[in-house]
């Protein structure tokens, strides 16, 4: 089962995005990439998803687009973290840590 | 999840940044909108070069690029998958999918013209009608007051527990009255010194103005002399409200410093009117006295007070000059009560604390003055001038409200109307929208497709509504103005208001209407209805004889809106021949009557107005046509009512009582053929006697005197010094100043003032007689103008104005939803019958004959219409008490109405029935086999 990939939590996507974009610009399937590898594999985006979640995040203005070339000499949007968004994921990131603490804790309560 | 702490910073943060990104979205869905095609190509471009790495990836493991595509397009989704998805995430595509749905009900609707005629002008009558009567509502009620910041102002009034002593009260209809008792008393009348007292609080106001009137003032020096509408005010009173003038000068406190010039400042309509805008710097005569036109004012200042409007204003110190009697003609009387107040609150202070400052002042004034006790506590209130000065709101809100309430039935009318032609026009589409469904369409897809047909409708509708209403609210606030006199301003004409209660409007009633049809119309069964034609006689049958249906319960409800609205018209109607056929106690018809007061002028002296009076008495008299000519204090039936208490001689109880009081002069109970009942009339000796002497009613004599022979007895004021007078002679009963009210003890006395209204008896139509009238009268003098000509029973008609209104649009409103409903029945049984031709087509061969194919339907048409009406009637007894201060001598509950109006729907109904019915006779059973 661990090798399947799995659905993302609701509503984290996002905060997985703007983690990415936190280290360097990165276009559609570098992010997918980037979010597969980190994760282990065990998620999964599909590009549906991933281009909804980027079009709101660029519509919040916690990221934005810039057409560049790819090391492979293609053409590609390259999004990259604004100040908002770098605030947004601080905030996110220990709203997240807060809420995992309390769901361990309640779990590991016997 | 809710946090739990420590949170309080970053929520309020957080908000702004939501409302931040919020416009943020908004601002690019905007943009994308414009650029949608560049948008989409730059996400295909994304989308592909994501699904190219993608493969890429693969392809360097070793797979063919085929291969590759194929799982990659399976682990991430195609291509257009993707753009459909990222598409319906915008919220811009909601915009889009509603864009289309409206285009696709044009065309629907386009499809069928006459379906989209009838509804749209059904629905516009509904609504027009609403917007009409709202755009009065607007007018009287809800319209700001023309001035700056006319939130700002408040008015004043007292209230008392206890009646005040000794004073000389008036009002001119600003404000709401209330009855005064015992226990209670309240206005929003102050006299002049008590202005000035409050006005000394400069802390608390910013700004105070007085005013009074209108009051009826002789205006010559321009033409022909004309009675113009003057209102008194004070000095400051332009300042206070903030209106400049557009030529010249507004008044200012100089112009209330006694002695100071006659000056008045026009209305911008009536300078442009009387004078073609060109009045600065004439000269004018007001009551015989020159006054300088010094200004005129903003043209946006229409009026103050809903529905009054003035044509000049004059300072209040003019009172005196001008001889008018309001104040005691004096601005120094602390027991004189007159004038209205209406101040601006001055920056900083709050409404309780200026309250508490005037109710003090008020207490001060009156209870130095004993004209009230410190236990009465008499105090102020300061109200919002918009809910304060009532106006023409008082009298008109009652009919109005009864108004909007017959218009929003009509409404519900319409809709249960549309609703039906909606549901038999969703069944004709059940198989366009089962397959819609079929196709994978989701039911709220469907039933928002419907909705935005029924919103097109209801706006279509609204928007014809909306041109019907403006032509209907500028005529009936032209029948209002000519009634209640031509200086009455009312400014019925669509405004924002208005439109954002049609748009309100046209939105509730397309979701009414179309809601239910919608609902009903996506109900997901298709096999049945995509496989209709198998459907077999007996199932046709069984459905035939189901219970009423939704068109039946539509139907239904329409009748029963209906009875309520016809038997409310019915009894109004009823109302109104009653009232038109009291009888007054006098000869109504062929009289013409006019009001004069030759002593405003200046002219001419009080004693000289009695010569001139029965100068023009003989005058008149001569006249060809002329049968009778008098006069008195007072016209009958014009709402006006004098009153005095008096101590009457020989009666038991010796506290005083009310009589009701008319000065006339000679010749008056023939001209108005009231009958002598014993003793003799009042004559012209009578007038120029010393003695005072009187003529009572049969209602004074049996309420007062035991129906004792009342000759020789006298009446008169409490105190023995004051006037008492001498019964020479009993007339009958008549109405005073209202047709609904029986007659009350009335004495007539001589008349010995200046004011008066002439009556002409005539021997045929007298309003022929005006013009010779007119020239009798500027024989005499010219400078007297002649005001409130009106026969008799234009008078009476006047009185009934309400009534007649309300009478006249109820039953307008009435027939409409008569014929409404009976189309909404008609169109129901149509239906059915178009429905069930296969049914009587097999009734037909088996045996059926045309009474029994005739009854079929009827009966089902007329039960429709019977239980209708038993809604209705239960409906009508609910409602019609709301009536009550309409009706006379008639009950809520009248059998008589209750039975015509039921009566009146069934044959209505029936020939609605007909037709559906003569086409179910008309079915030839093999066609209709055949059809199967």
């Amino acid at each position: 089962m661990a090798d399947e990939p799995s659905d993302l939590v609701q509503g984290t996507l996002d905060m997985l995005i703007l983690k990415t974009l936190a280290l360097e610009p990165m276009h559609g399937y570098g992010v997918s990439v980037r979010i597969e590898q980190m994760s282990d594999g065990i998620f999964r985006v599909n590009a549906g998803s991933l281009f909804v979640a980027l079009e709101r995040l660029q519509r919040a203005g916690m990221i934005k687009g810039e057409w560049k070339t790819t090391e492979n000499s293609r053409r590609a949007k390259y999004y990259a973290l604004t100040e908002r968004g770098r605030k947004r994921l601080d905030s996110e990131t220990r709203e997240w840590s807060r809420q995992v603490a309390a769901i361990a804790r309640i779990l590991e309560a016997s | 999840m809710e946090q739990t702490g420590g949170g309080d910073c970053q929520n309020s943060g957080g908000v702004v940044t939501t409302a931040m990104s919020l416009l943020h979205n908004l601002a690019s869905g905007l943009r994308s909108l414009f650029r949608k095609e560049q948008e989409n190509r730059e996400l295909e471009e994304e989308l592909n070069g994501f699904l190219e790495m993608a493969a890429q990836e693969k392809i360097d493991q070793g797979m063919s690029r085929e291969d590759a595509l194929r799982a990659v397009r399976l682990e991430r989704g195609s291509i257009g998958v993707s753009k459909e998805i990222v598409h319906e995430a915008r919220w811009e595509s909601f915009l889009e999918t509603c864009w289309q749905d409206v285009r696709f009900g044009v065309r629907m609707l386009r499809k069928s013209p006459g379906f989209t005629t009838v509804v749209v002008l059904t629905i516009a009558l509904g609504i027009g009608a609403n917007t009409a009567i709202f755009s009065l509502m607007n007018a009287v009620m809800l319209q700001s007051i023309p001035v700056r910041d006319p939130q700002e102002l408040v008015v004043l009034r007292w209230s008392a527990q206890g009646r005040p002593q000794s004073i000389g009260h008036s009002s001119h209809g600003d404000c709401k009255s209330t009855d005064w008792g015992a226990s209670f008393s309240s206005s929003c009348s102050f006299s002049y010194p008590m202005v000035k007292e409050i006005r000394g609080q400069s802390h608390v106001f910013s700004g105070l103005a007085a005013f009074a009137g209108p009051a009826q003032l002789d205006l010559s020096g321009n033409g022909q002399a004309s009675m113009v509408n003057g209102e008194l005010v004070s000095g400051d009173f332009f300042q206070t409200m903030g209106v400049g003038a557009v030529e010249g000068r507004t008044l200012d406190l100089t112009d209330e410093k006694p002695g100071a010039e006659a000056v008045a400042v026009l209305s911008y309509a009536y300078s442009q009117t009387a004078f073609g805008g060109t009045s600065l710097g004439k000269t004018i005569k007001l009551n015989g006295v020159p006054f300088t036109i010094v200004g005129v004012a903003d043209p946006r200042f229409t009026r103050l007070t809903p529905g009054k409007s003035q044509d000049l204003w004059v300072s209040i110190s003019q009172v005196t000059a001008l001889r008018i009697p309001w104040g005691g003609g004096n601005l120094s009387k602390n027991d004189r009560w007159w004038l209205t107040v209406v101040g601006r609150i001055a920056p900083g202070i709050s409404l309780a604390q200026a309250q508490t400052a005037t109710s003090l002042a008020f207490r001060d004034e009156v209870v130095h003055e004993s004209l009230l006790k410190a236990t009465d506590d008499p105090q102020v209130t300061l109200l919002p001038a918009q809910k304060g000065l009532t106006g023409l709101r008082s009298e008109t809100e009652e009919p109005l409200f009864l108004l909007m309430g017959a218009v929003a039935i009509l409404l519900l009318i319409s809709c249960a109307n549309v609703a039906g032609l909606l549901l038999s026009r969703a069944e004709a589409r059940r198989k366009e929208i089962a397959m819609r469904l079929a196709l994978g369409a989701g039911r709220m897809r469907v039933a928002r497709q419907l909705l935005t047909e029924s919103l097109l409708l209801s706006f279509a509708g609204a928007a014809v509504g909306v041109l019907l209403s403006f032509w209907g609210a500028t005529t009936l606030a032209s029948i209002v103005v000519a009634n209640e006199g031509s200086r009455t301003y009312l400014d019925a004409k669509p405004d924002f208001m208005v439109l954002l209660f049609a748009i309100g409007v046209a939105l509730v009633t397309g979701i009414l209407f179309g809601l239910v049809p919608a609902l009903i119309g996506t109900r997901a069964n298709l096999a049945p209805v995509l496989k209709e034609n198998a459907t077999g006689v007996t199932n046709a049958i069984a459905r035939g004889r189901r219970r009423i249906g939704p068109g039946g319960v539509l139907v239904v409800v329409q009748v029963a809106l209906s009875v309520i609205v016809l038997v409310s018209a019915g009894l109004v109607e009823r109302s109104l021949t009653n009232l038109r056929n009291v009888h007054a106690g006098f000869d109504t018809s062929n009289l013409l009557q006019f009001g004069i007061d030759p002593a405003r002028t200046g002219t001419y002296k009080e004693e000289d107005v009695q010569n001139f009076y029965g100068e023009l008495q003989r005058r008149l008299t001569y006249l060809p046509g002329v049968l009778n000519a008098s006069y008195s204090s007072d016209p009958f039936l014009a709402g006006g009512l004098w009153t005095s208490d008096m101590k009457i001689e020989g009666r038991a109880d010796k506290s005083t009582v009310e009589v009701q009081m008319m000065a006339v002069g000679a010749d008056f109970l023939t001209t108005m053929k009231i009958p002598l009942v014993s003793g003799r009339p009042l004559t012209s000796g009578d007038i120029t006697s010393t003695h005072d002497v009187a003529v009572v009613n049969r209602a004074f004599v049996s309420k007062f005197m035991d129906n004792r022979d009342p000759r020789g007895f006298h009446f008169g004021g409490e105190d023995s010094k004051d006037k008492q007078y001498e019964i020479v002679g009993v007339v009958g009963d008549t109405k005073y100043d209202s047709l609904r009210k029986e007659p009350e003890p009335t004495a007539f006395i001589p008349l010995k003032k200046s004011g008066a209204h002439f009556v002409v008896r005539t021997a045929s139509n007298p309003t022929a007689l005006i013009p010779a009238v007119r020239r009798a009268l500027g024989d005499l003098d010219n400078n007297v103008p002649m005001f409130d000509v009106l026969t008799q029973n234009e008078r009476i008609e006047k009185q009934l104005f309400t009534e007649r209104l309300i009478a006249y649009l109820a039953s307008l409103f009435g027939l409409v939803a008569l014929i409404l409903a009976c189309i909404g029945l008609y169109g129901l049984l149509s239906y059915e019958v178009a429905r069930r031709t296969k049914e009587i087509g097999v009734r037909a061969a088996l045996g059926a004959q045309k009474k029994d194919l005739l009854r079929l339907v009827v009966g089902q048409g007329l039960a429709l219409v019977a239980i209708g009406i038993g809604f209705g009637l239960v409906g009508a007894l609910g409602v019609t008490r709301f009536l009550k201060s309409l009706l006379y001598g008639v009950e809520p509950t009248d059998t008589f109405t209750l039975l015509v109006v039921c009566a009146l729907l069934l044959l209505v109904g029936g020939v609605a029935c007909l037709i559906p019915a003569r086409h179910a006779t008309r079915v030839a059973p093999m066609v209709a086999l055949r059809y199967e």
